[in-house]
């Protein structure tokens, strides 16, 4: 019997005796259980899973949560004080302040979802490959990525809200045109985080292995590389996500972002701004639901970082 | 270190380059041309206008040509004639920078006067009551949106309490204690919200010089616990401290739109937000250009600041 054959028969008895392969619910949930193990190690990762858990379930469930039309006004009903019939009052044209809190929510959270989700598919590969590939490409990359990071604060989006402005975009198209410029803010990041980590990794012997048995250098970098780097890049974009609900919010409070009547928090927070002396409770729900989601991004995204990396935890 | 200035330098240029294709491509971006504009608000013989106004504008000549001319004029700090009130967009500009700076080296200064002695605090006693609550209020000031924090502040100080004016500016030369009244929001608002990260990265780099070995031989060698922390750690961790304000303050100069709308401050950011609502491009072109170089050099300024600091770093 040849070598071969020998270990054909070896794999076959393992096989054998293995134990069957688990049902994909029963995968899932082990999955899942270990993930809370997992977040249970830090206190403020779990604080932050739970508001998340409660943020994302509201977004979703919106329709069956509210009993109210957010855009439909109630001349005889304006400035409800909080009530069994509206939660948490009206606003000044009798509209139901719970309902477009929670529709302006869904807004926001899929927008911000959206962008960074974008950022990501952007940066990543130009980081990597930038990284991998080093020399000119990365160059050339780094200094377009310099030249991104140099628009200040909100400069970049106000260029984009101005071009939107400009060619009479409405509706979805408005939200479209930000999505991108938030994505496209985000990308250097990104491209940063992910060329640095390539860097890193690069040095390492299975990039070696690969490259010995003949992998072509695109195929390295994104499959063998980018699964290595995926921990610093969840955590960079659980925080970004807080930044961009803020950033979207300050846009549409300075009247920036999709016009009204559509429920917004920032524009919400901004119109009750003329009624604040009198009615200071309709200012303050817009912006305690800003707090409460981009504290919940951003105690998530702490604590993901200090299980992902325990040199840190022990500060 | 002069090698390395020029290096860096050097490599200002191709991050300047970027941004001027991208506020030139903005412009070129925009729908019709600017000449449409110009003629919509003139009047008279409309043919001959554009004509004129086209040449002028040298939209008759290829892309690139009209990028390079535009280059050579911009770096002559020329930006042409502002849309709306017609006056030259570098004089504009050049009259809303102090107040944009003076709003910033407050805010900056009041966020170190805050968070430095805090951070300190917290490090020194881990896992007190002061540092819990250093944490809290850290976390609070980067998750409550500075746009309505501001509100709160003039609805408590301006509105119920009747202490402070909502908004306006005063120019701090004119009437130095006058303009005081009018800064002290805004200055709060931004000095709140720099405060909680400068105390959370004050906080993480005196624990880390704290946890290091010299400390240990201070301490045997029987120095008193304030010398060590006053004399000898405290100044180690201040560079990365200063470092990080020294950024925000760049971004600062740049970013406080929201602000400097709600308290009609007549600084830069507040130029190019009505400009976006008057759509007058020139002038948001202009303005963003400005200060996105604003923001590189004083990047690099930061930067070599923190190399002279701390020799310590290579000059790579």
């Amino acid at each position: 019997m040849s070598e071969l054959e020998a270990d054909k028969l070896v794999d076959i008895a393992i096989a054998r005796h293995a134990p069957p392969t688990p049902r994909w619910t029963t995968r899932l949930a082990a999955t899942l259980s270990n993930a809370w193990y997992e977040l249970r190690k830090s206190r403020t990762a779990s604080i932050g899973a739970v508001m998340l858990v409660l943020l994302f379930g509201a977004c979703i469930g919106t329709p069956w949560l509210t009993t109210y039309d957010p855009i439909r006004q109630d001349y005889r009903a304006r400035l409800a004080p909080p009530s069994e019939k509206h939660l948490l009052g009206t606003d000044r044209l009798g509209r139901d302040i719970y309902s477009r809190l929670l529709y302006g929510g869904r807004r926001l959270v899929t927008i911000a979802v959206v962008a960074v989700v974008f950022g990501l598919l952007l940066g990543i590969p130009f980081g990597v490959l930038a990284g991998y590939w080093g020399g000119l490409a990365d160059t050339v990359g780094m200094r377009v990525v310099d030249g991104l990071l140099a628009f200040p604060g909100l400069l970049l989006y106000l260029l984009f809200v101005t071009l939107a402005q400009a060619y009479k975009f409405e509706g979805v198209m408005i939200d479209i045109v930000l999505v991108a410029a938030l994505g496209l803010a985000f990308m250097p990041e990104v491209a940063r985080l992910s060329r640095g980590s390539v860097l890193a990794e690069k040095q390492k012997e299975y990039v070696e292995a690969s490259r010995a048995v003949g992998d072509s250098s695109v195929n390295i970098a994104l499959c063998e590389v980018l699964p290595n780097i995926v921990s610093p890049l969840i955590v960079t974009a659980t925080v970004r996500l807080g930044l961009v609900i803020l950033i979207v919010a300050a846009l549409s409070f300075l009247g920036l972002g999709t016009p009204p009547p559509t429920p917004d928090w920032g524009s919400d927070l901004s119109a009750a701004r003329d009624y604040m002396e009198t009615h200071p409770l309709i200012a303050a729900f817009p912006g305690l639901a800003i707090c409460y989601t981009v504290l919940a991004f951003n105690l998530f995204g702490d604590g993901l970082r200090d299980i992902l990396d325990p040199r840190l935890a022990e500060r | 270190m002069l090698a390395y200035t020029l290096r860096r330098i050097a490599q200002l240029v191709p991050v300047v380059l970027v941004l001027t294709v991208a506020v030139f491509a903005f412009v070129e971006a925009l729908p019709g041309s600017i000449v449409d504009t110009l003629i919509g608000t003139e009047g008279g013989d409309v043919e001959e206008a554009r004509a004129i106004l086209t040449k002028e504008y040298g939209l008759d000549r290829p892309v690139y040509e009209r990028y390079a001319l535009w280059l050579v004029r911009t770096l002559q700090f020329d930006f042409g004639n502002s849309l709306v009130t017609r006056r030259p967009i570098s004089t504009e500009l050049l009259s809303r920078i102090p107040a944009t700076v003076y709003l910033a080296v407050v805010g900056i200064v009041l966020s170190i006067v805050i968070a430095v002695p805090l951070g300190t605090l917290a490090a020194v006693r881990r896992n007190s009551a002061v540092d819990y609550t250093a944490q809290v209020i850290s976390l609070a000031g980067i998750s409550i949106p500075e746009f309505w924090f501001a509100i709160l502040c003039v609805l408590l100080f301006s509105l119920y309490l009747g202490w402070l004016p909502s908004s306006g500016y005063v120019s701090p030369l004119e009437d130095f204690w006058g303009s005081l009244q009018f800064l002290i929001l805004p200055a709060a608002a931004i000095g709140f919200r720099q405060a909680a990260f400068t105390t959370r990265l004050t906080r993480s780099s005196m624990l880390d010089e704290l946890s290091k070995e010299y400390v240990d031989t201070a301490r045997a060698m029987g120095l008193p616990e304030r010398r060590v922390i006053f004399r000898y750690t405290l100044r180690n961790a201040m560079i990365p401290t200063i470092t990080i304000s020294g950024l925000q303050f760049a971004n600062l100069l740049g970013g406080t739109v929201v602000l400097e709308s709600i308290f009609a401050w007549p600084g830069i950011g507040r130029a190019i937000f009505e400009a976006i609502l008057q759509r007058d491009y020139p002038l948001i072109q202009a303005g963003v250009l400005v200060l996105g170089v604003i923001v590189v050099v004083m990047n690099l300024l930061v930067d070599l600041t923190y190399r002279l600091l701390n020799p310590r770093v290579k000059l790579a």
